[in-house]
């Protein structure tokens, strides 16, 4: 039965697990603008973007707007997923498909449709203005709104499938004896519903945190140049100043922050509904 | 404890009818159980009366309050699910306080009345548990006193029993029973399993296709079913099709003559013969006018079942298992036996087309 296993686990030592080890090798060297990379063995790149304000405050825009998604995609998602979870319909798989299907485009054809929809000359200015609700175009693209729209956008679906599928695993009748208890439909989901879809929400929040952590396209499309966020300051190393050491470096950092938070995150959590 | 009162209560879905205008009136202290065969819309209507689905037409009133348009959180109805229901995430004594804690009542308050109910089922010792560290009977007493420690208006149990195994149902039975009548509980009670409404309910309430079929104590119904179904649904019977013949006998269609008196009420319509397999006596040998041959015994411990071929017709036959010395303990297969009974015992009734 182990032997299962091996295939995926060649995988992840293979394409994952070795590339990163070779990735904070790299991160330990020097960076020279003429000779590109100096092998050395010093963790000054880390002390130094530590140190540097714009790094600063790329990880903390990029955190910021991490917690931001993932909190509204939760707040979003949840009755959705309970719809969802309750849901006894034959059409439910088809549901489920349609919750998928924008998955299915990928995230810079989306963001170039959202381009033309948030532009001046945009379908949302041009509707509000020829309904006279704005007198003037509003500035909708190049502004950290629309990255957080079109972040939440993307992440949707990946949060109502993994809190509607713990949902689907609560008995209604546990509703019904709530309700029979005297509990109001308010008091049946804090009390009952949200407490037992807790690891759902847990899942779900994790994945979306990550994906937005890791945002690229959606910041680069919607942000414009001046919005910074991690994944592309990492690009930006690598490819415009070829700086490969720094991109390593930031890419751990990254890496660092987004696991400490959902490891402390996880164990709040945890803590707080009592998960065993 | 109130009383409760259902009037007409109907309840649609689509095109179907679950409920056809059910009248029912609970007294309060008294346990009625709603039999009947899946489908039959009992549990539908123990759903309108706990708020859980809007009927579609008629009233639900406790005592005089009319209630059919509360919501189920405002009713105040104790209620034991099959599944029990309790809170997975909530330990014995947090699901038993839950409904006080939703009437606003204080910490220490509630402690005191949980300690109290837990002891009523003799469960104090386990109210740090979950319910899933609890076993089956356990869990459904956790449910019992999460029900009645709310005071309600109105009991509600639903298939309380069905996931107990056997002998764990009979004493939960009683202990249910004993419970209700010393808290004087107005309890309406939801069951497929006859034995549990027979041994349980002041009056039972038969129900099929959402319509009642009879409403009355289980003496009532088990010695003077209304018709065929009744007779059936409520315990084994042997029914015979045909037609009365004079006032002291009754042919069935294969022409065999059965005797039987005529009950006071008996319907003009009755066109089968009913009668419980415990009121023939059995004998071995081919005397009298009733005899054939057994077709099988079926040893039952205190009780033997024998069936009988007499002419077209099978009777079950269910007697005290006689010692091993009387001569019926040896009767075989294939062996002559003869069959009698009082004629008071039998009734005729309407057949039915179930």
């Amino acid at each position: 039965m182990a032997l299962l296993v091996l295939p995926a686990c060649l995988l992840v030592l293979g394409l994952l697990i070795g590339p990163m080890a070779l990735m904070f090798r790299i991160s330990l060297n020097q960076f020279s603008p003429t000779q590109l990379m100096i092998e050395a063995f010093s963790f000054s790149n880390y002390v130094q973007a530590a140190a540097d304000p714009y790094y600063q405050e790329v990880i903390l825009t990029t955190l910021g707007m991490a917690l931001l998604c993932t909190a509204l995609t939760l707040v979003i998602a949840f009755p959705t997923a309970y719809w969802l979870g309750r849901l006894e319909s034959r059409w439910k798989s088809l549901v489920v498909i349609a919750t998928l299907f924008p998955l299915l485009v990928g995230n810079v054809v989306r963001s170039a449709g959202w381009m033309a929809l948030f532009t001046r000359e945009g379908l949302i200015n041009m509707v509000l203005l020829k309904a006279h609700v704005i007198s003037e175009p509003l500035t909708l693209m190049y502004t950290p709104k629309a990255v957080v729209l079109g972040i939440i956008a993307v992440v949707l679906p990946y949060m109502i499938l993994t809190i509607a599928a713990v949902i689907e695993s609560i008995p209604r009748d546990l509703e019904d004896a709530a309700a029979n208890l005297g509990a109001s439909a308010f008091q049946q989901f804090w009390r009952v519903i949200l407490p037992l879809s807790a690891p759902g929400v847990a899942a779900g929040s994790i994945l979306v945190f990550v994906l937005c952590m890791n945002t690229y396209a959606t910041a680069v499309l919607l942000g414009g140049p001046r919005f910074k966020m991690m994944a592309p300051a990492i690009f930006d190393q690598f490819v415009r100043g070829n700086n490969w050491p720094m991109g390593a470096t930031l890419a751990f950092m990254l890496l660092a922050v987004t696991m400490s938070f959902t490891i402390f995150g996880s164990i709040a959590f945890a803590r707080r509904y009592r998960m065993r | 404890m109130a009383s409760l009162s259902i009037e007409n209560l109907t309840k649609r879905f689509g095109t179907s009818v679950a409920v056809d205008g059910l009248d029912l009136a609970v007294q309060e202290g008294e346990l009625v159980a709603l039999l009947g065969p899946s489908g039959c819309g009992k549990t539908t209507t123990l759903r309108m009366v706990a708020g859980f689905l809007p009927p579609t037409s008629g009233r639900v009133l406790f005592d005089t309050e009319d209630v059919t348009r509360l919501p189920a959180h405002k009713r105040s109805t104790g209620m034991v699910f099959q599944s029990y229901a309790l809170f997975p995430h909530m330990t014995a004594a947090q699901n038993v306080g839950f409904g006080l804690e939703m009437r606003g009542l204080g910490a220490a308050e509630r402690q005191a009345q949980i300690e109290k109910v837990l002891k009523l089922v003799r469960l104090s010792h386990l109210a740090a548990r979950f319910p899933r560290e609890l076993s089956g009977g356990q869990q459904q007493r956790v449910a019992l006193a999460r029900a009645l420690v709310i005071k309600p208006k109105l009991f509600l149990l639903d298939e309380p029993l069905s996931n107990l195994d056997a002998k764990l149902r009979a004493e939960v039975r009683i202990e249910i029973r004993a419970l209700q009548q010393r808290l004087g509980l107005t309890t309406l009670m939801v069951t497929h399993d006859r034995e549990e409404a027979l041994t349980m309910a002041d009056r039972l309430v038969v129900m099929e296709s959402g319509r009642v079929r009879q409403i009355g104590s289980p003496r009532d119904l088990y010695d003077a079913p209304q018709d065929a179904f009744v007779a059936d649904f409520v315990g084994r019977c042997n029914i015979l099709a045909g037609r009365r013949e004079s006032e002291t006998q009754f042919r069935t269609e294969s022409g065999l003559v059965l005797s039987v008196d005529i009950a006071p009420n008996e319907s003009k319509n009755a066109n089968a013969f009913a009668l419980r397999p415990e009121r023939i006596s059995i004998q071995p040998g081919a005397k009298g006018d009733l005899h054939g041959a057994v077709q099988a015994v079926t040893y039952l411990g205190s009780q033997t079942e024998y069936h009988v071929r007499i002419g077209e017709e099978i009777f079950v036959v269910i007697q005290q298992t006689p010692d091993a010395n009387e001569p019926l303990a040896s009767v075989r297969p294939e062996d002559q036996v003869s069959l009698h009974w009082d004629r008071k015992s039998p009734r005729l009734v309407p057949q039915t087309s179930v």
